[in-house]
């Protein structure tokens, strides 16, 4: 029988012990740096970055595990990049997929109430990344999305151009001017109006947050307005005709509607209107001399009061 | 040997801890940060705590060649002393009202559109936001609605001068947190002076009319921020009141007289008073609530309801000569009561879902209705001084909308670079308009059905990292709509690109089109436009020298639907069309060193020129030089010129000039 060399048993079963134990119960290294790390190199980001609100992210968010690591729930495990410095080594989300970016964003901010209406938006449609509008990590004197109605507006014009030249025109809503922004009326997360309105109190259209006087209820509504909006009839954006209408004779935009025709021809609202009226007298061309209250009356059923 | 054996036992127990090796990567450079987070400060000592700009100066408009009332209707900026904009952030390092507080305004000094804005923050404390607007309305555009043209009065019986103040304040608690309490007023009032038309049976007379309206939005709720759920519960109301009065002075000639005898006798107005009285008040809930359900599905939802309603008193007493066709008789004076009142109670609602089944290829599902039912009712009692008795009048009104919508969206990551979507939306709906009994021609009550299958698609396409290509189009067809001039059978397209050349040249294109038909038998409409545009942004050397941004735009409109002419019942086609260039074009110029200062000079404008229907132009060229004059401060001297012209009614045009000089003080 062969002899046992004990001290060799032993560093042999030491060894075996440590391996197994390191397999079993030693984490892994960790893939994170830190923000901290991050900072080092990448000054001016981590400067700029902590005058932001995704800054809390460092101190508050233990709920999502990135406390400490505010940089990486963006871009990823940073250990490998900061070691490396290879920017090969890091995700950059700037180079992205707009859906790819969103899904970053949204995997903190999706249970926000901005995003309630997304899913109607056409900016969710056509993968318009968060990116596009907010800046992640602020420099300079940019922060995490403009708020000043000059920047607003540019913003919107980058891609908006058709709508852009709309505001060019004689009668517009007063956004060239600085006195109102894109988002006073739309709002770029999504709604569940046409067009992605704004509301006001709830449910109602948001053009009677500074509209006050057409709010009604009326005991005579005039249907359009309700049913289809302010732009069945103006042309919201800017329009070469006065009070931003669609036509330039008023007469001619509510014969569109009112057009004399037989009740139930045609299964709209509006076609049966007296028809008395002789267009080619003054009187008559502009139906809003007499029915001034074109968007509801309190008092009258032919909006004449 | 013991010894051994123990080193044996503890080993494994020492292995657990990583090796120094391993950490090496995180923990070496982690005893530099350091450094690095005190860089990273919130607010760096050195800073200031005061930053931004202000500028103010004067400005003069020369006299307006043409008419003033339309520069009005539509510049409507004038001369003197003006705080043309304020931009200013207070950050306070010890943090304690607020972390930073900001303060911009724009426009004060009796221009137009005044705007101030406020906002406050302090980390996990409190957000507030105040808003604060004052809005000039002018418009008086004759040929908007003059009746008396043809007898040489330029008058619109449709014209105001009004002021509109509208604010918006909130705070939020707690903002960051999983329970943020918020409460938020809104405030919109107007008032001002106008003139309308004082309608009587056969004729209409201007006369000056007073308005003011003022509603108060009052509203409150808690959000709850989870990390997979998220809800919110609000509460609000609105009081609303409006009123208006139309008046002339007994005696007083009016412009709408009507001097051509009815069977021998003239018709005037000698005396009016007419006063609305509107009060209105609103409750209404919200709720909504959007969680990350699954890794692979989030869902979203809401519900809104409001119910305004409102109380009418309506008073009008005149005096005059009136005529009553439907009973062909004259009378002297009129008394007119009404009192009435309606209500809105509005329903909204809907859910949505994301759903990620695979890595490429996603699938959104949401579905809406909205159900509003106004009801209204009057009482109106009618006395003329006809002798004939009083007309006393009870009238009920319903208006009742049902719309619902449901709507999928399949995305298909073909690659990293190609995503194409495609969707279908059905729309349904009812709606029905009544006002009982019927009077006349009127019609007592009517009903449409909408009912509509659109089609959707869309690709977003990026080839490169510099281009970026997007397309969306949706193409309907439709068995009801509610309106004549509703969408019908239509197709949309919009495309874009977006090229970033270099760092400093990009450029970008926009293509919009609509066409929609009703072929409908009586209706036979036919509308189509399209729009085009373009722009170009070159920053060469980051600016250094000059900067340039232009944009051109040409949009063409033809629209063609069939009436009846009222009177004789005839069929004929009512034709609008619109073609339309718009360019806009800014330089921005560093002019190099003369002497010890070196000016600035931005220049460009934009012009506008349509035909078709309604041929017009309107051009805004401007020129602005900056002058640096001390360390923060820069003087300018800014030049526009506003010209208006129509070519069907000349006696709107206008041309302006407005020359400003100024400080920018910049900190």
């Amino acid at each position: 029988m062969r002899s046992i060399n004990l001290p060799r048993s032993c560093f042999l079963l030491l060894a075996l012990l440590t391996a197994v134990a390191r397999g079993q119960d030693a984490p892994p290294p960790s893939p994170y740096a830190g923000s901290e790390v991050c900072g080092t190199c990448h000054t001016d980001i981590a400067t700029a970055f902590a005058k932001t609100a995704h800054h809390l992210a460092d101190g508050k968010d233990r709920k999502r595990g990135f406390d400490g690591k505010a940089c990486e729930s963006c871009h990823g495990p940073g250990a490998k990049h900061a070691g490396s410095a290879d920017p090969a080594d890091i995700r950059n989300p700037g180079k992205l997929g707009a859906a790819a970016i969103d899904k970053i964003c949204l995997a903190c901010h999706v249970n926000q109430p901005t995003q309630t209406g997304r899913l109607q938006s056409s900016h969710a449609k056509d993968l318009v990344a968060c990116t596009t509008c907010h800046t992640i990590h602020a420099t300079g004197t940019e922060v995490l999305v403009v708020r000043k109605t000059e920047a607003i507006n540019k913003q919107c014009e980058g891609c908006h151009l058709t709508v852009a030249a709309q505001f060019q025109q004689p009668f517009h809503h007063k956004l060239p001017e600085g006195a109102m922004s894109c988002v006073d009326c739309h709002n770029p997360h999504g709604s569940m109006k046409q067009g992605m309105m704004q509301s006001f109190g709830a449910n109602e259209p948001g053009c009677l947050h500074c509209h006050g006087d057409k709010r009604g209820p009326f005991p005579f509504e005039h249907g359009p307005v309700r049913f289809e909006g302010c732009s069945t009839c103006h042309a919201a954006h800017g329009s070469a005709n006065p009070r931003m209408l669609d036509r330039p004779q008023v007469q001619q935009l509510c014969l569109e509607c009112h057009a004399n025709l037989p009740v139930n021809m045609t299964g709209t609202l509006g076609v049966v209107p007296p028809a008395f009226h002789d267009l080619r007298s003054p009187r008559f061309q502009n139906c809003t001399v007499c029915h001034q209250k074109i968007h509801g009356s309190y008092v009258d059923r032919n909006l004449l009061k | 040997m013991r010894s051994l054996l123990a080193a044996v036992l503890f080993l494994p127990l020492a292995a657990q801890t990583p090796p120094a090796a391993a950490s090496a990567p995180t923990s070496a450079p982690a005893a530099t940060p350091a450094t690095a987070a005190q860089a990273a400060t919130p607010v760096p000592a050195a800073e200031p705590d005061i930053s931004g700009w202000i500028e103010f100066g004067y400005r003069w408009r020369s006299d307006v060649n043409g008419s003033l009332d339309t520069y009005r209707s539509v510049v409507n900026l004038g001369s003197g002393p003006k705080l043309f904009g304020a931009d200013v952030t207070v950050i306070d390092p010890k943090k304690r009202l607020f972390d930073a507080l900001h303060v911009r305004a724009s426009g004060w000094g009796g221009d137009p559109y005044g705007t101030l804005h406020v906002d406050a923050e302090k980390s996990k404390l409190y957000r507030f936001d105040a808003d604060y607007r004052d809005l000039t309305y002018f418009n008086d555009l004759p040929s908007y609605a003059d009746p008396l043209l043809t007898r040489g009065i330029i008058l619109d019986e449709q014209s105001f001068d009004t002021r509109r103040h509208v604010g918006g304040y909130s705070l939020e608690l707690l903002p960051g947190n999983w329970f943020v309490p918020y409460v938020t007023y809104d405030r919109d009032g107007n008032a001002g002076t106008g003139v309308m038309a004082f309608t009587q049976n056969s004729n209409e007379y201007a006369v000056p009319t007073t308005l003011n309206d003022l509603t108060n939005l009052y509203r409150g709720g808690v959000r709850f921020e989870l990390r997979r759920f998220h809800a919110t519960i609000e509460e609000g109301g609105t009081t609303f009141s409006s009123g208006q009065s139309l008046y002339q002075s007994p005696g007083a000639v009016n412009p709408g007289n009507l001097n051509t005898p009815i069977f021998g006798q003239t018709l005037d107005l000698t005396s009016a008073a007419a006063s609305y009285g509107i009060s209105g008040s609103s409750t209404y809930t919200k709720a909504l609530f959007s969680s990350n359900a699954f890794s692979w599905m989030d869902i979203y939802g809401q519900f809104l309801f409001s119910q305004p309603s409102s109380n009418v008193h309506y008073e009008e007493n005149a005096t005059g000569n009136f005529y009553l066709p439907s009973e062909i008789v004259f009378y002297q004076s009129e008394q007119y009561l009404v009192s009435a009142a309606a209500k809105l109670p509005h329903t909204t609602a809907n859910f949505g879902a994301e759903i990620r089944p695979l890595k490429r290829v996603r699938m959104t599902e949401s579905w809406l209705t909205d159900r509003m039912h106004d009801a209204g009712n009057s009482s109106s009692l009618q006395t003329t001084g006809s002798g004939t008795p009083a007309t006393a009048l009870l009238l009920a009104s319903s208006l009742a909308s049902n719309y619902n919508q449901t709507e999928t969206n399949l995305y298909f990551e073909v690659t990293d670079h190609l995503t194409v979507r495609g969707g279908y939306r059905y729309v349904w709906g009812d709606a029905s308009d009544a006002v009982l009994p019927q009077a006349g021609e009127l019609t007592g009550s009517e009903q449409a059905k909408l009912r509509q299958n659109v089609g959707l698609g869309g690709i977003v396409y990026r080839p490169i990292q510099k281009l970026l290509l997007t397309a969306e189009t949706e193409v309907a067809s439709s068995g009801g709509v509610y309106f004549n001039t509703s969408l019908y059978d239509y197709q949309k397209v919009r495309m874009q690109a977006r090229y970033q050349a270099t760092a400093s040249l990009s450029a970008a294109l926009d293509f919009t089109y609509l066409n929609n038909e009703n072929p409908t038998p009586g209706i036979n409409y036919n509308f189509r436009s399209q729009q085009e545009a373009a722009s170009i942004f070159w920053s060469p050397q980051n600016g250094k020298m000059i900067t340039f941004q232009g944009s051109y735009s040409w949009s063409s409109l033809r629209s063609d639907i069939f009436y009846l002419v009222p009177e004789t019942l005839a069929q004929a086609t009512s034709n609008y069309t619109e073609d339309a260039h718009t360019a806009t074009a800014l330089f921005n110029l560093n002019l190099g060193h003369w002497g010890i200062v070196a000016p600035k000079l931005t220049a460009g404008g934009s012009v506008f020129i349509s035909n078709g229907t309604r041929p017009t132009r309107y051009y805004q060229p401007m020129a602005k030089l900056w002058v640096p004059m001390l360390k923060h401060t820069q003087a300018f001297a800014e030049w526009w010129f506003y010209g208006y012209g129509e070519a069907f009614y000349p006696f709107e045009g206008f041309g302006t000039h407005l020359a400003s000089i100024g400080l920018r003080y910049t900190r």
